[in-house]
């Protein structure tokens, strides 16, 4: 077990965000956490990896944890090969335990896994969208962590790049075996990516399966979500 | 009709208002003394990013160099122009030097400089410590386990620390040298007359007290620059309310602890 998640509760204020969830994530297996927007899919990824306070329930992780932000978050003063290394670099445990050449080296590799070589001196405002995601995997993968979490990491990709970025989604988790979360509500990112999906709205889970499962669209809720449609349990504009 | 409620009265709401500004007031005097601890504590530890402080200091003497010298010699040039002509007409052109040599060391160059530092330095660290909190570049550097005191506020504030000393130093010089020119040209009073002057003028005592005021300056900038940018939220408009804070903040600051620093040192 990698992830284990149990009646997890966040309140922001009055409001509560999350609501009662549980789920578990297996290593080398990937998780989808799929909802519209304000459902409590980013809080969710926040709360595993401690960049805020649980009100209630329990997380249980095993490992290092690894996060892939929505828009990249690279350190834009600093160039493609020193983000990678930023860890190696400054992480109290790992300081000093490299040379320069084994960073370098460890630098190409992780630039390698992800497609991409060459661009070590450049800074993340020369990359497009697509490769600054790809360099933000290399920096997230690069102290081999037992967990990724992903949030939205195709939005606001094109076609093709969301394609690319999906198979290296796949291939990260070969490579690592870690347990995967990737919060998403791209359709072609849940059905090239995910082991199982946990739908949720209003912060509850309103639907738990396969990917199969949701395409059969036989519930309210996952025939509203694959239709994209207005009508159905789930009302937009709340809040 | 609208209701009526307590809620909806005007009383309520600046009560409501004050009370959040109060909140905020507090909030942030509390977050500038924790970090004030942590960044010290990192800097007898030892745990330095060395790398970023060099930078940051490089930084730092290049950027604020240009507006400090302008700024520090303008206002003694000012002060020569306007004493001069009248202290020579007077008989006491010999004591020009030694008064502008008084007022740069003891207070203008100090508080000229720390104005300038503020606008080019402190407005520019809290923009960016606030950009980074709103694109979640600090969510990442905490994720990767690497804590953003040490590798963000460390280097900035050994960067006020250590630059602003000289900084001072090099305004302050140019602040005399222009204040001899400028009362030369402006009533004839030869240079040689001036910088005999000067040298009465020049205590140790406030030399040193103006060095350690840079210190201080220095290390408050920087300071709240980085936790006004480091408690940035929402978007664009967070990190110009950040900026515009911190700015507030440091000019206050300083007026503060020059206020202490007279009446310690001078009263
Ligand atoms: N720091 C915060 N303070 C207050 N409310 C928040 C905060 N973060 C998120 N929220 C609220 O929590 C809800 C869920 O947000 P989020 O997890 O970002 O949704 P999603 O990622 O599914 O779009 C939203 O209503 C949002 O406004
Ligand atoms: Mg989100």
């Amino acid at each position: 077990m990698s992830i284990e998640v149990k009646n997890l509760i966040k309140r922001f204020d009055e409001k509560t965000v999350i609501d009662n969830i549980s789920f578990k994530v297996d290593s080398g297996e990937i998780l989808a956490i799929v909802g519209f927007s304000g459902s409590g899919k980013s809080t969710v990824l926040k709360l595993i990896c401690g960049l805020i306070e649980k009100d209630g329930g329990e997380i249980t992780t095993s490992g290092d944890i690894a996060m892939v932000f929505q828009y990249s978050a690279l350190i834009d003063s600093l160039n493609v090969a020193d983000n990678i290394s930023f860890a190696l670099r400054e992480r109290k445990d790992l300081r000093k335990k490299y040379t320069e050449a084994q960073i370098r080296q460890i630098v190409r590799e992780k630039l390698a896994l992800v497609g991409l070589s060459g661009v070590e001196n450049k800074f993340p405002s020369e990359l497009s969208g697509g490769m600054q995601k790809r360099v933000s995997f290399a920096r997230a993968i690069v102290t081999s962590p037992n967990i990724i979490l992903y949030d939205e990491p195709t939005a606001g990709l094109d076609p093709v790049s969301s394609t690319l970025i999906e198979d290296y989604i796949v291939r990260l988790k070969e490579e690592t075996h870690a347990a995967s979360i990737v919060v998403t509500h791209q359709m072609s990112t849940i059905m090239r990516t995910a082991d199982k999906i946990i739908m949720l709205y209003n912060g509850k889970v309103v639907f738990t399966g396969t990917p199969q499962d949701l395409m059969r669209q036989d519930t309210p809720y996952t025939k509203q979500f694959v239709t994209a449609s207005l009508d159905g349990p789930m009302k937009m504009l709340q809040g | 009709m609208r209701e009526f409620t307590l809620k909806s009265t005007i009383t309520y709401k600046v009560y409501r208002q004050l009370l959040i500004i109060l909140e905020d007031f507090l909030s942030t005097i509390g977050d500038i003394v924790i970090y004030a601890g942590k960044v010290i504590s990192f800097i007898f530890k030892r745990e330095l990013a060395w790398k970023e402080i060099i930078y940051q200091c490089a930084r730092f003497g290049v950027s604020s160099l240009p507006i400090t010298l302008s700024i520090v010699g303008m206002s003694s040039v000012i002060v020569a122009m306007q004493v001069a002509g009248e202290m020579v007409k007077q008989g006491a052109g010999n004591f020009v030097g030694m008064l502008v040599a008084i007022l740069v060391v003891r207070e203008a160059g100090i508080i000229m400089s720390g104005f300038a530092i503020i606008s080019m330095i402190g407005s520019s660290i809290a923009s960016e410590i606030a950009t980074m909190r709103v694109t979640e570049q600090i969510d990442a550097i905490r994720v990767l386990k690497v804590d953003p005191i040490r590798y963000l506020f460390v280097p900035r504030v050994l960067s006020g620390i250590l630059m602003m000393p000289p900084v001072l130093v090099v305004s302050s010089l140019v602040g005399i040298v222009g204040g001899g020119i400028a009362s030369h040209l402006a009533s004839g009073l030869s240079y040689r007359a001036f910088f005999e002057s000067v040298w009465s003028g020049l205590f140790i005592k406030d030399m040193n007290v103006a060095l350690l005021k840079a210190v201080v300056f220095g290390f408050t900038i920087a300071l709240i620059s980085c936790v006004c940018g480091y408690n940035a939220k929402g978007g664009a408009k967070g990190v110009g309310e950040a900026t515009t804070k911190a700015v507030v903040w440091s000019f206050v600051g300083i007026v503060l602890w020059d206020l202490l620093f007279s009446i310690i040192f001078f009263f």
